[in-house]
């Protein structure tokens, strides 16, 4: 009805101005619409044939003529992004429909507070295409793998639920945070971990908790254009992600269930129990010879001893993976809802690991009138994670094959029976409970009204609640157990985070040539995190585990804590275009935030944008027929990054305890030296791109360039101890990255027959220019950050061969043992002083950050059959595998690697590899760096849908079958289990040490419509 | 529409959280050292320094940080830091991070004393005189820290004050000389003096007059000032407020903790929200059934101390283990002997529970500072010197040294203090600090005596840590070690 009154009195204006109009012989009111959505065509141009009277359509696709014209004439409808259209009128009104030139344009893709039509875009913005959004139920940032170029994702540990790393456009942080910030329908939230440090093991992934089966959309902002916007937390690139709505007059009520198994990619070529004994025989002859060659067991004991344990066969097993999601969307005009449950059931493939998850989602919308809109997108979830013990995988391939699981009395074998101690893996994973729970629930409300035509203001109120519940148990049956009896700990933790974003928006075009848009607002988040621990030890039996504390003689202290951050800001963007052609975007956002020092609270973060879109311009017209598209970007503008925790500036004290005689006393120290200048990370980022598209826009090319230089690094700056203090947290420093990403997408259909394709690459160089305090270079393990090289650069020595019997008096020097021997590794002394020393000797020996990353996605349909494969990889990153230089250490006191066979024997000095030796000193050198490039089919997927003609007999309206295989193939040189690994830090990228390795799978799906 | 924005305005303003940060979990340094139990805080701050959870000083630290390069220790085969075996062997340099670590909690402890020196003597509104007594134990105990630290690496940095800003004079300090350090290290321990007497009581495990005076005795012995040391130790045992146990077992007894004999001890309780005593797992056997011991810090065997002892010496046997009873299967086990003095029968199973405490000072060592110092002094030993070296023989059940051998020479009653200091107090964090202030050949002959064939005249030195070295342009490294 309101609607109508608008008409009218826009009809009423209308009139008035046209008043002086000689001759009317006709009046015309029309509306243009999308073909498919229905949804009003803004701005379009609907010109009478023949004259050049022409209108442009308002925000709700309504146009208006009077015209001395008689009906019926022809009008001729046009609008970028759509195929132009020549309709008849015979009678006022008309509705028009214009069908879309393709999809690759003109889909609306969300930004920062708003959206924009992906034809009107100024800045870098990826759009995950759903195929990348429908490869995953695991959890929602798998989607982002090879999605979109320039952002690169690596599992951090295969652990069900487990944690992931992204770096967009290269990480900038060296000690802050490097992951992108998350805007989930509009609430900013960052993945880190709630944990409240009971359980043990790599920590899970919070985005686990949100089902993927409910996302709608996903972007990824990469420029400072689209992210300054967010201000001091887009630095890293921010992903927004939407989740699904109802349509009106679309009921929808849908099941999908997926069943799957998983299996380890392979497993590492370990010596047997034979071999273990043989190497251990070396090993004690080493050291001891005058005790004989078989100090561990004879040749007569050895050869009875078959393979032993193969501790790797008993922990990894085939899993199930299974999931069921239903959902019932539909509603009115006036009210829209979609209502999902989801049941997600992961086992692990080291076994008793595993993860579950039970999620809920409303989503509702309403236009309360034609002015007032409100929405409620609300998801509540639980999680449950069997957690892999810290170290497990380490034991695993480090365990002795002639250690046995159980001792002969049926009780575990508590450890490594020879000096290196690591405790039973086995018996940990059987017995140890190391769990997390936690609930989250997730919800924003937001009422948006119409002041004016042209003016619209959005209130939100979000908020994010978690709770995480840790229980542990180590019993005493087990060694980690074993010591105190029983060891039980229960952790809480709490995080209240909510937000307020108010905004206007005012939208309004003049002359139909000039578009204007523009948004101001004001916003604050809040967040309080609050933990408690607490446990017992000593218990009689292992019964109750963590379930009842007062059983424990001796009780643990309990911890407690609270932190708190604050940020509130204020944003304003504007965006103009004339005619379609020229485009300008600028913002600005102010934030004040409490983690800063008291000198330094508010940051400041501009963009500003351009785009030309040379294929409107009427000079192009001569090549439109070939080039579709052609669109100049540049942006330029300036972001933060604030992750370094709370309280960070202020001198706050540490509790420490003291015993006097018997009784337990407290005492305070401060814990670092206050800095009352503390202040953001500053990122510039500078980025140029072209859009080109060809073939009616079905072949659609992007490139960007860009260049992002971040100062003021967050530093932990080393001083010296004799302040009483480690480090001073400082604004140091600056790192470099600039790159080339590519994308072809491609969007065929002929017949029965449909293609489409995504293909992306990148190319990234991190370049560290400054590291404060005019240092050039520092070491951190076995890396190394130096000013003008990347981060993540391995920092070790040089290998050189092997000694050799007649060698040692003239190269003993260069094995960095006290005592050379013959079999002992050479290395290279680099400074020339005469000797190898890992003080003096190491270099700058590989670097763990790739040289491109690509994805490559083709979907094809034939029929009521598709098929999808998604390939991604990776090339030119390194690997520093860990776990290989603990296999190679050859002491016998824990299990080697096969390369062991190989090693240097009296009777077999050829080799490269070293003799075996009770007590050798680790030495980390290129032997242990890998190419970790790698080329994977990261999803395959056959799909069929049941014939209409069959299924319109039932009360299903269509069921579709897919069959699915996710990391079945991957080709690479990598040695470990995966080359898909990395510990996560950006100044520690790449290393393999015992970490869960990422699975592969094949499963079946059933989605059924009703 | 006003009323939304009304509304909407309203609870923006409603909602406002401040930008600064006022944490509720943790205390902020400015707020803090007010009342008396503050500053009763920042003084227990300063033991906690001493030692606490794993390798921090007391708690095995010196062990493996020190004590490893010397002729009664080596690291045993389930000591896998590298660092640890390179100081065994004394292939060690300045990279070696267990010296860092000593480096760095010496001067934690150090800015921790600073701290509660200056923020409880410049508080007017404390009780002056329960306020001296806190700035004086803070003093003890910064004098204790840099008397360990100016025996490992000679004139290191002298910071008196808390370090508040990062300008290059506040972060940048130059070496000290020996002398200096010392200088700081008896006016602390003069002061300190001040403190209440152990006879006052209620200072269980805390500093006091005694453990001053005992410590300054040590000082001046350390540093030749034979006559003070003389002096000073017969203060404290003229005082009789201490006196040894009669038997010898009771030092480590934990029935008998912060006893008549324990002049300062490092304090721990296994099994309970304390720490266990780190150097009981770290030195039981790894080859008896159901005792999860790491037989890391090792008897060097070619050094012969457990030969050295008598079979009727009442030490031996508490001080090292060749008997185990298995928890498990209730046998006694034989093994090659490991330290035992500070294993805890109650715990076998869980040998890092110990609730034995570690000795810093006692009496018996004040008994034999005397007998040294006096045989210094005069050129020979004294029969008070006699009586006090022998006071200590007593009751370990040898024969008396007047009686065995009287008429020793200067040099030959020296020696026979020394080995009864090795004896008596090994496992106590002493042997190298004695090694080490006999001077270098002393050290050296000792060490290739016992095999370790390494050893060189800089190791009477530990190098000071590359770390320091990089950060402070100001700080110069030992001569000897550059």
């Amino acid at each position: 009805m309101k609607k109508n009154y608008f008409l009218l009195f826009w009809l009423f204006i209308s009139s008035g101005l046209l008043a002086q109009e000689p001759l009317i012989n006709s009046r015309l009111q029309g509306k243009v619409v999308d073909s498919r959505t229905q949804e009003p065509v803004i701005g379009a141009t609907v010109q009478i044939s023949g004259v050049t009277h022409a209108v442009q359509t308002d925000l709700d696709g309504n146009f208006f003529f009077q015209t001395g014209q008689k009906f019926p004439y022809h009008l001729i409808v046009s609008f970028v992004g759509y195929k132009k259209k020549q309709v008849t009128a015979e009678a006022s009104p008309i509705l028009i429909s214009l069908e879309e030139e393709n999809q690759l344009l003109s889909e609306l893709v969300v930004i920062g507070y708003g959206a924009v039509q992906k034809k009107d875009l100024t800045g870098a913005v990826g759009s995950v295409s759903d195929e990348y959004i429908k490869s995953t139920n695991t959890s929602l940032e798998r989607a982002l793998q090879g999605s979109v170029a320039g952002v690169n994702v690596t599992q951090t540990s295969g652990q069900p639920g487990g944690g992931v790393s992204i770096r967009v456009r290269g990480g900038s942080s060296i000690q802050g945070g490097n992951e992108p910030l998350y805007v989930i329908d509009g609430f900013p939230v960052y993945n880190s971990s709630v944990s409240s440090g009971v359980v043990s093991g790599a920590a899970t992934n919070p985005l686990a908790s949100l089902n993927p089966s409910d996302i709608e959309s996903i972007t990824v902002l990469k420029d400072a254009s689209s992210t300054a916007i967010y201000g001091s937390r887009g630095a890293n690139g921010v992903v927004i992600i939407t989740t699904k709505k109802g349509k009106a007059n679309e009921t929808k009520v849908s099941y999908d269930f997926s069943y799957g198994l998983q299996s380890v990619r392979k497993k590492l070529d370990l010596l047997d129990a034979r071999g273990f004994a043989r190497l251990r025989n070396d090993a004690l002859y080493d050291t001891n010879p005058s005790k004989g060659r078989y100090q561990y067991l004879a040749e007569e004991q050895i050869a009875t001893l078959g393979k032993g344990t193969d501790w790797q066969e008993e922990a990894f097993n085939t899993a199930p993976v299974q999931n069921h999601q239903l959902s019932f969307s539909g509603g009115t005009r006036q009210l829209r809802y979609l209502v999902s449950g989801n049941y997600f059931n992961q086992d692990g493939i080291i076994r008793n690991t595993g993860f579950d998850r039970y999620a809920l989602r409303v989503n509702l919308h309403s236009d309360i009138s034609s002015k007032f809109r409100v929405g409620l997108n609300l998801s509540g979830a639980r999680t449950d994670s069997d957690i892999a013990p810290s170290g497990i995988v380490s034991a695993l391939i480090s365990m002795p094959p002639t250690a046995t699981i159980y001792e002969p009395d049926g009780s575990y074998t508590l450890r490594n029976p020879f000096e290196n101690i690591f405790s039973n893996p086995i018996a940990a994973l059987n017995e140890r409970k190391n769990q997390s729970v936690s609930y989250r629930v997730l919800g924003t409300v937001n009422g948006e009204y119409d002041l004016s035509e042209h003016l619209t203001a959005k209130v939100l109120f979000g908020t994010d609640l978690t709770e995480g519940r840790d229980n542990s148990y180590l019993p005493a049956s087990i060694y980690e157990g074993y010591s105190v009896g029983g060891e039980a700990r229960r952790g809480f933790s709490s995080v209240f985070n909510w937000l307020n974003e108010n905004t206007l928006t005012y939208t309004r075009s003049f002359s139909n040539r000039h578009f204007l848009s523009a948004l101001a607002g004001y916003t604050q988040q809040s967040s309080q995190r609050q933990f408690v621990t607490t446990g017992a030890q000593q218990f009689i039996n292992d019964v109750t585990t963590d379930n009842s504390l007062q059983s424990g003689n001796v009780p643990l202290t309990p911890t407690s804590g609270d932190s708190e951050w604050t940020l509130h800001s204020y944003l304003g963007r504007g965006n103009y275009n004339f005619a379609s052609r020229y485009f300008v975007t600028a913002s600005f956002r102010a934030d004040g935030s409490s983690r800063f020092g008291k000198n330094n609270k508010w940051g400041y973060f501009p963009s500003a944008a351009l785009a030309w879109q040379i294929s409107n311009e009427e000079f192009f017209e001569a090549y439109s027929r070939q080039i579709n598209t052609l669109k100049l970007r540049a942006s330029y503008g300036s972001t933060g990054n604030q992750e370094i925790g709370e309280y960070q500036s202020l001198s706050t004290l540490t509790s420490v305890k003291y015993l006097f005689g018997d009784q337990i006393v407290t005492g305070f120290t401060p814990a670092r030296i206050a800095n009352n200048n503390l202040s953001w990370e500053q990122t510039n980022q500078f980025d140029l791109g072209l859009d080109l598209g060809f073939l009616a826009n079905r072949l659609l090319f992007t490139v960007d360039l860009y260049r992002k230089v971040t100062r003021n690094l967050l530093l932990d700056v080393q001083i010296p101890y004799t302040t009483g203090h480690t480090s001073s947290l400082q604004n140091y420093g600056s790192v470099q990255n600039q790159g080339v990403e590519l994308g072809l997408n491609t969007d065929f259909e002929k017949g029965r027959f449909g293609w489409t394709g995504n293909f992306n690459i990148a190319f990234n160089r991190n370049k560290v220019l400054e590291i404060g305090n005019d240092a050039r270079f520092y070491t951190f393990g076995n890396y190394i950050v130096e000013v003008g090289k990347p981060l993540g650069s391995f920092y070790g020595a040089v290998t050189d061969g092997i000694l050799q019997e007649n060698e040692i008096d003239e190269k003993g020097k260069y094995t960095g043992n006290a005592i050379p021997k013959a079999g002992d590794r050479l290395y290279k002394d680099l400074n020339n002083d005469g000797a190898f020393t890992t003080a003096a000797d190491r270099t700058n020996i590989g670097n763990a950050l790739p040289d491109f990353t690509f994805g490559f996605n083709n979907s094809f349909q034939y029929g009521n059959f598709d098929l999808s494969v998604l390939l991604q990889g990776s090339y030119g990153n390194k690997i520093l595998n860990s776990n290989a230089q603990t296999l190679e250490l050859f002491n016998g006191q824990q299990n080697a690697s096969v390369t062991a066979n190989e090693r240097w024997t009296p009777e077999n000095p050829g080799t490269t590899i070293p003799r075996a030796k009770l007590d050798p000193a680790p030495v980390f050198s290129d032997r242990y760096v890998e190419d970790g490039s790698y080329l994977r089919f990261r999803n395959i997927a056959l799909g069929y849908t049941l014939p209409k003609s069959w299924v319109s007999k039932t009360t299903l309206s269509s069921v579709r079958f897919r069959l699915v295989g996710q990391n079945l193939f991957t080709f690479t040189r990598y040695s470990g289990f995966d080359p898909e690994v990395t510990n996560g830090t950006t100044i520690s990228p790449g290393t393999d040490a015992g970490i869960y390795p990422v699975a592969k799978t094949v499963s079946a799906e059933i989605g059924i419509l009703f | 529409m006003k009323k939304f924005l009304t509304f909407s305005i309203g609870l923006a303003a409603i909602a406002c959280n401040s930008l600064d940060e006022s944490p509720k979990a943790v205390i902020v340094s400015d707020t803090f050292y007010k009342t008396e139990k503050d500053a009763d805080a920042a003084v227990i701050a300063i033991y906690n320094a001493l030692n606490s959870a794993q390798h921090t000083l007391y708690n095995r630290l010196m062990q493996i940080g020190t004590e490893m390069a010397t002729d009664d220790y080596e690291a045993g085969p389930r000591a896998r830091n590298a660092h640890v075996r390179a100081l065994s062997n004394l292939t060690h340099d300045a990279s070696n991070d267990r010296m860092l670590e000593l480096w760095r909690q010496s001067y934690d402890g150090i800015n921790r004393a600073n701290i509660a020196i200056e923020k409880i003597g410049e508080n007017p509104s404390l009780d002056p005189a329960r306020a001296g007594i806190l700035v004086n134990e803070a003093k003890f105990l910064r004098a204790l820290l840099y008397f360990n630290l100016v025996r490992w690496f000679g004139g290191v940095p002298l910071v008196t004050q808390e370090t508040t800003s990062l300008t290059p004079e506040n972060i940048y300090v130059s070496n000290a000389t020996e002398s200096e350090v010392y200088a700081l290290i008896e006016q602390d321990l003069k002061d300190a003096e001040g403190l209440p007497a152990p006879s006052v009581g209620g200072r269980i495990g805390r500093a006091t007059s005694g453990t001053a005076k005992s410590l300054l005795s040590k000082v001046y012995l350390t540093q030749k000032k034979w006559k003070e040391a003389a002096d000073k130790s017969k203060e404290v045992i003229d005082s009789k407020w201490y006196d040894l146990f009669e038997n010898f077992a009771d030092v480590y007894a934990t029935s008998q903790k912060n006893g008549k004999e324990h002049i300062l001890s490092a304090q721990f309780k296994g099994l309970s929200n304390w720490n266990g005593n780190m150097l009981a797992g770290s030195s039981a056997p790894t080859d008896i059934p159901g005792i999860s011991g790491d037989y890391a810090d090792a008897l060097h065997r070619e050094g012969l101390l457990f030969e050295s002892f008598e079979e009727k010496d009442k030490r031996k046997y508490v001080t090292f283990g060749v008997h185990y009873t298995s928890p498990v299967d209730g046998k006694v086990y034989t093994t090659h002997p490991h330290f035992r003095k500070y294993f805890d029968e109650t715990v076998p199973a869980s040998p890092y529970e110990s609730s034995k405490n570690t000795p810093i000072i006692r009496f018996a060592e004040i008994l034999l500072i005397y007998s040294e110092a006096l045989n210094e002094l005069n050129g020979g030993p004294t029969p008070e010197a006699y009586d006090a070296i022998d006071r200590v023989r007593a009751r370990a059940g040898i024969a008396a040294l007047k009686e065995s051998q009287p008429g020793l020479n200067q040099a030959a009653f020296r020696e026979a203090v020394f080995e009864e200091r090795r004896k008596e107090l090994v496992f106590e964090y002493q042997r190298w600090f004695d090694l080490a202030r006999r001077g270098s050949d002393y050290y050296v002959t000792k060490l290739k005596a016992a095999g370790k064939g390494n050893a060189q005249p800089r190791h009477i030195h530990f190098p000071i840590p590359q770390r320091e070295l990089d950060l402070n342009p100001n700080l110069k490294q030992i001569p000897a070690w550059q």
